[in-house]
């Protein structure tokens, strides 16, 4: 079976809300068994107590990207095939600040906070609760963003073509890079005061 | 440190060894220079008026008939059937739906031959399948179809039944008949149906 | 395994398990995870429920109304749910289930819950102008090599390394 399966029409769509609740279920159990659903276990990645943000999002990225590079070379996935998001340069990058600066006040993601509704935290529901009155917020505001969201479109640009770089030699780096900071977050780890949470 | 955070750091990073040993891929998805420019030299993309024109009599449902002239050229005259995307938008995203059809027949035509090979080329460059350019344009399918020239008594057989064929589709179009007279086309009729047959017959190989 | 609600599986574990989820997301789908699509969908069809008419005037909402909208917009939300269904099940299993709100000791839990609220406004805002989250653009883009994903990832965690510095009191 040559992957992506629903795309190249392997399963049919019917069956695609189904897959969507199961691999929501492993998401979500993913997340909160990593510690996820609370968000001072989170923000420890910022003050240096607790890095499980880094590991685990580092540790999924390579793994998920390794195997899509692996199935690709042996011919069981077409990676053209998969969905790249388009990059909006601007849009992206102010995108991404404010995220953050969401990220430092909140404590949650949009992810983390529903695994947090799921075992009863009130400041995830209500972080919840603020993700759906920001985005109406932006919907309303639209036209005053619209050329910001808009400009820069660059597609679905791939991060090694921007630096001129193979794919290949890419994605090695990004491993290396990986094993070195979980190696750097032990190292700072033992340096820092443990929080208790 | 831990051993055993040894171990996976090395088994992952054996694996991105691998990765840096997977051949280059390419991934775009843009047609290569070299199969582009053998495309190109390729004259099979052009279809001639006849052809065009028989299809479009028979409503063949994986045929596309593209315009892509400016909308005010389509407006005063253009093919019967025909839709238009000036080729100056044929990458917004409405005309990118309407051309990423795979199973139709994507034929463009421009005045002459110029803007239509141009438009051929882009899509060509996207990697679109099935695209054709429509050969002398507009211009010709008018002089050859509208303002059909009958041949001269002596002429082979041939001609004069594609001189028929054209009246007829000509009639089908825009209902009266522009250059012939009106008793004789009535009488060709069913000599058109047979010319019809051959030239499906020519289009269905050349397809 | 302590049942104590301080039990955490190990990190790398955790990731792998996580990146086998994505990967199998991107097998299966040829899409990645996401979550902040899942509440603007909710966004969308809410509004567009109360205002008909104002969500199809709407520059933004209309973009996601249209019938060729892509279908995958209900994906997320049925992947959410799984999200809460899967997280509740680790929780039970782990005896984390508790209704509280956290907070460090230093602010009392109404700051805590005002910062939670202007922090899911400010997330929610931001994740439509980068068009996805952290698992939508970020994680989900990095295993792709994406730009967009891992230009996302650098703005988020830069600008939230600077600003929970700012916000220290919050958290520690």
């Amino acid at each position: 079976m040559v992957g992506p399966l629903i795309p190249m029409g392997v399963i049919p769509e019917t069956w695609n809300n189904v897959i969507a609740l199961l691999l929501g279920v492993g998401f979500g159990f993913a997340l909160e068994a990593s510690g996820f659903s609370s968000s001072r276990k989170i923000m420890g990645t910022f003050f240096g107590y607790d890095f499980v943000v880094l590991r685990v999002f580092f540790t999924a990225a390579i793994t998920a990207m390794t195997g899509i590079f692996y199935f690709d070379y042996m011919g069981w996935m077409d990676m053209s095939m998969l969905y790249i998001n388009p990059y909006y340069v601007m849009s992206a990058i102010i995108g991404g600040i404010i995220m953050g600066f969401g990220f430092a006040l909140g404590g949650f993601c949009p992810g983390t906070s529903f695994t947090g509704i799921a075992i009863g935290k009130i400041d995830a529901m209500v972080f919840s609760g603020g993700l759906f009155i920001g985005v109406f917020i932006f919907s309303e505001l639209y036209p005053l963003f619209q050329g910001l969201y808009n400009s820069g479109n660059m597609g679905g640009a791939k991060i090694y073509d921007l630096l001129g770089m193979r794919e290949t030699v890419f994605a090695f780096l990004l491993i290396v890079a990986a094993v070195g900071m979980f190696y750097g977050a032990a190292f700072v780890e033992k340096k820092v005061k443990k929080v208790e949470y | 440190m831990n051993k055993r955070y040894l171990l996976l750091a090395g088994i992952i990073i054996a694996l991105g060894v691998g990765i840096l040993f997977m051949p280059a891929k390419d991934t775009s998805k843009q047609t290569q220079p070299e199969l582009l420019l053998a495309a190109i030299d390729d004259p099979s993309r052009f279809l001639s008026t006849d052809d065009i024109t028989d299809r479009l009599v028979k409503k063949d449902p994986a045929l596309m008939v593209i315009d892509v002239r400016s909308e005010s050229q389509f407006k005063a005259f253009s093919i019967p059937g025909a839709i238009n995307i000036p080729a100056d938008s044929l990458l917004s995203a409405s005309a990118q739906e309407i051309l990423n059809q795979k199973e139709m027949d994507k034929v463009f035509y421009s005045n002459a031959d110029v803007t239509s090979d141009q438009a051929w080329i882009i899509c060509k460059r996207m990697g679109m399948q099935r695209i054709y350019v429509m050969q002398g344009g507009v211009n010709k399918w008018f002089n050859t179809i509208v303002k059909a020239e009958k041949p001269a008594e002596a002429a082979p057989i041939e001609a004069m039944e594609l001189y028929q064929f054209r009246i007829a589709a000509c009639q089908y179009f825009f209902g009266s008949p522009l250059m012939a007279s009106t008793p004789k086309v009535a009488a060709d009729k069913k000599k058109v149906s047979v010319v019809k047959k051959k030239s499906e017959a020519a289009s269905g190989g050349g397809c | 395994m302590k049942r104590d609600g301080t039990f955490y599986i190990n990190p790398y574990l955790g990731g792998i398990l996580l990146g086998l989820v994505l990967f199998g997301t991107y097998y299966i789908t040829g899409r990645g995870l996401g979550a902040s699509g899942a509440v603007k969908s909710s966004v969308v069809s809410a509004v567009h429920t109360v205002a008909p008419v104002h969500a199809e005037e709407n520059k933004y909402y209309s973009k996601f109304l249209s019938d060729d909208a892509s279908p995958m917009s209900n994906w997320l939300v049925f992947e959410v749910i799984g999200v809460i269904v899967g997280g509740f099940l680790s929780g039970t299993l782990y005896g984390r289930l508790k209704l509280r709100v956290e907070h460090s000791p230093k602010i009392t839990g109404k700051t805590r819950l005002i910062a939670a609220l202007a922090g899911g406004i400010l997330f929610g805002v931001g994740s439509q102008f980068a068009r996805g989250c952290t698992s939508g653009a970020a994680l989900s883009g990095m295993a792709v090599l994406s730009a967009s994903g891992i230009i996302t990832m650098m703005a988020i965690f830069g600008s939230a390394y600077l600003f929970s510095w700012i916000f220290k009191k919050l958290w520690i």
